[in-house]
């Protein structure tokens, strides 16, 4: 195993192509990050089409160089303008601008950029030690476990992704269907072709990807005449000394913020397509509600700085495990990871890192390292960002149009992919407009064939569907879409009803029945607290319903 | 732009498009093995997007039958809002529509210059920034991919002939 990781850690660190690649992606991923209009996926995006012609290794460590320094990007334009770049750094501007206008923007700067690194760097830690090992429980999963899987993914997405539920099934549906139009992989029957051989072939991932997400925003962010002909910000903003070694001791000193930020972040990371923009404001509220100054939250605070952007870099170090484990897309920018990893005829999965464990580890190696290009190419990106924030909006959308429309093409060297992207373009912006969540779409775009796959497996071993519910696994994916479906309701309910009393005990319940059946006895204990935790709830809050 | 009368045609619309998508489901063939066919799935699919575009039928309609009739009037489709939107899908399709005359560098030159007039403005100094930054933007990306990354862009009737 060491040899690997040294081997790996060889084809990244020592190779100057890679590194100068990882170098350039951070940079444009702190860009891209900074931008507001502009997000991370979208700077994941536009790199894709570049890494088609590197190695596997030189393209993800590219994009690994974006993801991170994306998440780190949007601190400069919510500091120095008080607008968040990307909405994983929607809470920094709560005490970030406030710390700037009070005269200390080089502190401000120093914490943001501080904090992202530690988080990101226990994430990191994380990400190493516990993918491997969910990888490891992955090789249990048979294909009803899988399916199971990949129900909970897309339910989860679904509620956590807005107000109207229907709106997001409809949506995850919809990208199912996507994923149906072609050959299907079983039999290589034709499907929904209407005659095009074109459609015959389906399609292709990342032109719908591109189309559902990088059009329709491009589309959005010029709808206002005004606004597009306006330079990005109209507030200018000054190149600013950071104050590496005062934020580095501050952020230390607040270490029990920083490590529970961490967490908060990486937790969230795990979900399915619970990404930074949640975390952040989560860990944000922790930060406050554990603080013995609250009133100073809001005003500048250090803690309110270093909890969201802990939070927003833990979160790629989470999405990470997701998908190097399981296969399963922890957000957008995952999503399209696994579509970039396909174009190298790599399958994420469990087998993933016992397969090519040059690859997964190289990964790990080009996400520690990337944080270490974000801290240094910090102040430059500082002063392109102040550029880049005078050109207007409607030029930056109609270059990227066609670089885009390029890109596409670029592919499988067809124009039948850039029509896709325009018609998914075209449903994306409508979607959009009608208050249609994308993430359940793409999510059911990226694991429809997956799904279909593994349902068609487990009704090819054997024709009992009781199976889906009698094996462990199964079941208790399962249960958590259930969970995760009755999650929207339990939020929206009145306190003080009886659904919302039992809901998280009733859930603890449930979720420990499949880990007794596991019969491991890791799993049995852990299931044996969940059931006396939700026994111990039932029991206090019944008394509680009595008395009311 | 979301009303309840929105979301009626809306679910409306999924419900066609549905049902279309179930007739087709039809024609899928049949090989004759064991296990899954084919046209399952989709089927599976689109009976829960049927399910699920009339709850959301059902909802709207409830809705818009208790709330006021002014909110419901509230509900017009404003195109000049979309004014830019509909350009860019238009330069877009032109620009598709053309691609395999005009190639991808004339083609992209043009379309970056046509969308950035259309939605910027058409005074001489516009117009002349419109040029470089279309043909600037454009010619270096062209040159990456076909020089950096060996990509064959389309090259176009015109440049073909020459």
């Amino acid at each position: 195993m060491f040899d690997v990781i040294l081997q790996a850690g060889a084809s990244v660190l020592l190779d100057p192509v890679t590194l100068g690649l990882m170098g350039i992606g951070t940079l444009a991923g702190l860009l891209a990050g900074a931008i507001p209009g502009f997000t991370i996926a979208m700077g994941v995006i536009l790199t894709l089409p570049f890494t088609f012609g590197m190695s596997p290794i030189q393209g993800l460590a590219t994009m690994m160089g974006v993801f991170v320094g994306g998440f780190s990007g949007g601190l400069m334009s919510c500091m120095l303008t008080g607008i968040p770049g990307t909405p994983s750094s929607v809470a920094t501007t709560f005490d970030g601008f406030p710390m700037v206008r009070s005269g200390k923007p080089g502190l401000a700067l120093g914490l943001g950029l501080w904090s992202s690194f530690f988080g990101g760097m226990i994430s990191a830690v994380i990400l190493v030690a516990l993918a491997p090992q969910l990888a490891f429980l992955g090789l249990e999963f048979g294909p009803w476990d899988y399916f199971s899987l990949i129900v909970f993914a897309l339910t989860i997405t679904v509620s956590l992704s807005g107000d109207n539920m229907i709106k997001g099934l409809i949506a995850g549906l919809l990208g199912l269907f996507a994923a149906c139009v072609g050959e299907d992989e079983i039999n290589g029957v034709a499907r929904f072709a209407f005659g095009s051989d074109h459609i015959r072939q389906g399609f292709a991932f990342l032109p719908v990807l591109i189309g559902l997400f990088a059009f329709s925003q491009l589309l959005s962010d010029v709808e206002d005449s005004a606004k597009a002909k306006a330079p990005l910000m109209k507030n200018s903003a000054e190149a600013i000394r950071v104050e590496h070694r005062k934020a580095i001791a501050t952020v230390l000193m607040n270490w029990i913020n920083l490590i529970r930020s961490s967490f908060i972040g990486i937790f969230t990371g795990i979900l399915p397509a619970a990404g930074g923009s949640i975390s952040n404001i989560l860990a944000y509220d922790q930060a406050k509600k554990a603080s013995n100054n609250r009133n100073e939250f809001g005003k500048g605070a250090v803690n309110g700085i270093i909890a969201p952007e802990a939070a927003n870099n833990a979160t790629a170090g989470g999405a990470l495990i997701m998908m190097m484990a399981l296969g399963i897309p922890g957000d957008i920018v995952t999503a399209i990871m696994i579509g970039a990893l396909m174009i190298h005829n790599i399958i994420p999965g469990p087998s993933f890192i016992q397969d090519e464990p040059l690859l997964a580890y190289g990964v790990f190696i080009a996400f520690f390292a990337a944080h270490f290009f974000m801290v240094g190419l910090q102040a430059f990106a500082l002063r392109l960002f102040l550029l880049v924030t005078k050109i207007p909006m409607y030029i930056l959308a109609s270059v990227i149009l066609a670089y885009c429309a390029i890109g596409v093409f670029a592919l499988h060297n067809i124009t039948f992919d850039i029509w896709v992207m325009f018609g998914f373009g075209v449903i994306g912006y409508f979607m959009r407009k009608l208050g249609f969540p994308l993430a359940p779409m793409i999510l059911g775009v990226v694991l429809g064939k997956l799904a279909e796959l593994n349902i068609a497996r487990a009704i090819g071993i054997s024709d009992d569907y009781s199976l889906f519910v009698t094996r462990p696994w199964s079941l208790f994916f399962l249960i958590m879409a259930i969970v995760s479906v009755l999650f929207p309701f339990y939020q929206n309910a009145k306190k003080d009803t009886l659904f919302t009393k039992m809901y998280v005990p009733i859930s603890m319940i449930l979720l420990a029945l499949p880990l007794f059946l596991m019969g491991s006895p890791v799993r049995m204990v852990v299931g044996g607290i969940l059931l006396s935790a939700g026994c111990y709830f039932i029991y206090k809050r019944s008394s509680i319903l009595k008395t009311i | 732009m979301t009303n309840n009368k929105s979301d009626i045609i809306i679910a409306i619309f999924l419900l066609c498009f549905s049902g279309v998508m179930i007739n087709d489901a039809s024609n899928i063939r049949d090989l004759g093995f064991e296990g899954m066919k084919a046209d399952a799935w989709p089927r599976v699919v689109l009976w829960l997007l049927v399910v699920m575009s009339s709850v959301m039928l059902g909802k709207s309609y409830l809705k818009f039958k208790t709330v006021s009739d002014k909110d419901n009037e509230n509900f017009n489709i404003n195109l000049a809002k979309f004014k830019n939107a509909l350009i860019c899908f238009g330069m877009f399709m032109l620009f598709l529509s053309t691609l395999d005359y005009l190639g991808m560098l004339i083609g992209g030159i043009l379309f970056v210059f046509g969308l950035l007039t259309l939605l910027g403005g058409f005074s001489h100094k516009l117009i002349v920034k419109h040029l470089l930054v279309s043909i600037l933007s454009i010619g270096f990306m062209w040159m990456v991919f076909t020089f950096g990354l060996r990509v064959i862009l389309p090259e176009g009737e015109i440049l073909r002939v020459w």
